[in-house]
């Protein structure tokens, strides 16, 4: 399993299509760059990646509006 | 609140300046605006469309992010008489341009990086007007940054005629290209009128809107709030826990549903009790909930009305069950709402009465103008009703091509659309019934029954699931042997990875579920 910021980084540019790669700070869904749509790919890549479970009341945009917001939210689970 | 039918979009937001000028009309994330600024704003669009060349009738499409933005270009362009088309901002550049093409739109209202997507085989014809959301920089020839209209001129509205094309709604059907329903100013008007009374809606009221407006239910969070001079509350995020968040902070006291987004809601609340105390009602539409999760509203929404409604896009909205029968009646649809004339018919028998089965009609002033350029299929779907002839004569009637059961008291349950009933071991079974029995056994998020050509059975049931962290397949065989009727029971469960497909109104995409599973069953 590797999960760190350029592994998300390259998924949210990648997977989900989005023209400009975000920078850590970059808000996602707050902005619009990506719907819940997105969030459904992105948690279960987060969860195979990382190896965690996420809980439904965890997703917020405190834990998942920027990279950085994910990774700090995935190592408070570890 | 005027309950007069005949009047214009633009009346039902402006009749509130006189007396409601500076009351807050609509809010978004860290963002308000009141009456007349919402106007001033709209007023500056309208100018902006008319400076463009856009005349009363052209189509102009907005294609934005739910919040005031959007609301503001859906009423400038009813300003001037024209045309909306609310295109969701979820579909593709590809939709977008066909929805363009087919409209004919002269002007498309976005965001800049849709705009810079509209290239190639989705460039769309020299000479559309574009007003742009976003970086301004280097916009192509005929695109308008946001701030180019720069003052609202206060010019006067068009005088358009009420019962004229006031939107065109685009529906994905189960198959070709997506077919445009025609709204009247009138149509939306009684909507907004109809469902405020049963709702009992006033302008103290603060509506959340999740549902899209590009949808006929989520619209009607706005054309009621619009009507009533009470406030709309955006939430573009369908985040669950975000949902919830943004409607204790702004104390709504309306949430409008559909069933996948009720189904995670209330997992979240039963495992994590929100108080909601200004919440007073919520609506569910666009499908049945689960029986498991129906259960639980009571309980994680205390005090709050539940209301089950059902609307097909051709006539906007059609039946509620009263909040007083929830509790006796869960999962009914109950009956017609204020204004609208809704019958089960057998056909070539009549009316069906207590106990019996009949395809869903609808008479009334909220039945819609057809389809876009399309009076063949517009014949078919709105058409005369021979059953009916006796009440109604010969005024078309929306065949709605659902399924209904009548009970005692006249109130309506669904079946299934009519084309998805399973015939199989000479039986004719409902996916909804499967799918009710599957959820009952709490093992799955999300289920979609349906049938399979088989030689033997006439149609193998099959269930396609998504499993939660308790389910497998192990324990819901044994579940279906114990809760089900054999001739019920999935001839095969296949387990989908992660959620199931949305449409863009947040609706399971059935269609697209489905033949996902066939297409692996052919290989």
């Amino acid at each position: 399993m590797s999960f760190g910021k350029d592994e998300l980084i390259r998924y949210i540019s990648n997977d989900l299509n989005i023209d400009t790669a975000p920078e850590g700070g970059t808000e996602l869904f707050s902005s619009g760059i990506l719907d819940s749509v997105a969030m459904v790919g992105l948690i279960s890549f987060v969860e195979q990646q990382a190896g965690v479970r996420v809980q439904p009341g965890d997703v917020t945009l405190e834990n998942f509006d920027t990279v950085d917001a994910i990774l700090a939210y995935v190592q408070s689970l570890e | 609140m005027s309950k007069d039918f005949d009047r214009s979009m633009w009346s039902l937001m402006a009749d509130n300046l006189p007396h409601r000028a500076g009351k807050i009309a609509a809010v978004d994330r860290g963002r308000s605006v009141t009456y007349a600024e919402l106007a001033a704003e709209a007023g500056c669009i309208a100018d902006w469309l008319g400076a463009r060349g856009i005349r009363p009738g052209d189509r102009v499409i907005v294609h934005l992010r739910k919040g005031i933005d959007e609301v503001a270009a859906m009423f400038g362009a009813w300003k001037m008489g024209a045309v909306v088309v609310n295109v969701n901002i979820r579909w593709t550049p590809a939709q977008l341009a066909y929805v363009a093409r087919d409209s004919r739109a002269r002007a498309v209202i976005l965001p800049r990086n849709v705009l810079d997507a509209l290239t190639g085989e989705n460039a769309l014809p020299e000479g559309t007007a574009y007003l742009v959301q976003g970086k301004a920089e280097g916009l192509v020839q005929g695109a308008d940054p946001w701030a180019a209209p720069a003052a609202d001129r206060a010019s006067a509205p068009d005088e358009c005629d009420p019962r004229g094309l006031a939107m065109i709604i685009y529906t994905s059907g189960s198959t070709g290209a997506p077919k445009g329903v025609m709204l009247s100013h009138r149509n939306i008007r009684v909507g907004a009128i109809s469902v405020a009374q049963y709702l009992k809606l006033d302008e103290s009221d603060r509506l959340l809107s999740v549902l899209p407006y590009s949808f006929d239910a989520g619209l009607n969070q706005l054309t009621t709030m619009m009507l009533t001079g009470g406030t709309v509350v955006h939430q573009p995020l369908t985040m669950p826990a975000e949902i919830i968040r943004m409607a204790a902070a702004e104390a709504v006291t309306g949430i409008a549903g559909v069933p996948p987004l009720w189904n995670q809601i209330v997992r979240l609340l039963a495992g994590r009790p929100t108080a909601l105390p200004a919440l007073r009602r919520i609506t569910n539409t666009g499908g049945k909930i689960p029986p498991n999760i129906l259960e639980l509203l009571p309980q994680v929404f205390p005090g709050a009305d539940i209301y089950l409604m059902y609307g097909l896009t051709e006539a906007f909205r059609s039946t509620y069950l009263p909040p007083e029968r929830f509790a006796a009646k869960m999962g009914s649809i109950g009956q017609q709402i204020p204004n609208a004339r809704v019958f089960a018919i057998k056909h070539g028998e009549g009316i069906a009465g207590p106990g019996e089965q009949g395809e869903l009609v609808h008479a009334g002033p909220l039945v819609s103008m057809g389809y876009w350029e399309k009076p063949e299929i517009t014949t078919q779907k709105i058409r005369p009703c021979p059953e009916l002839a006796h009440i109604l004569g010969d005024e078309p009637v929306v065949w709605s091509g659902d399924l209904v059961r009548v009970d005692d008291d006249g109130d309506m349950w669904f079946v299934s659309r009519m084309d998805e009933m399973i015939k199989t071991l000479g039986f004719r079974l409902s996916p909804t019934e499967v799918e009710d029995a599957i959820s009952q056994s709490g093992l799955v998020s999300d289920v979609v029954a349906f049938g399979v050509e088989d030689a033997d059975l006439g149609q193998a049931v099959h269930a396609v699931v998504s499993y939660l962290p308790q389910g497998d397949e192990t324990a819901l065989a044994a579940h279906c042997a114990r809760a089900m009727p054999h001739y019920m029971r999935p001839q095969r469960h296949h387990t989908w990875q992660g959620m199931m497909p949305r449409t863009a109104s947040g609706k399971l995409d059935r269609p697209a579920i489905i033949s996902a599973v066939k297409a692996s069953l052919d290989n």
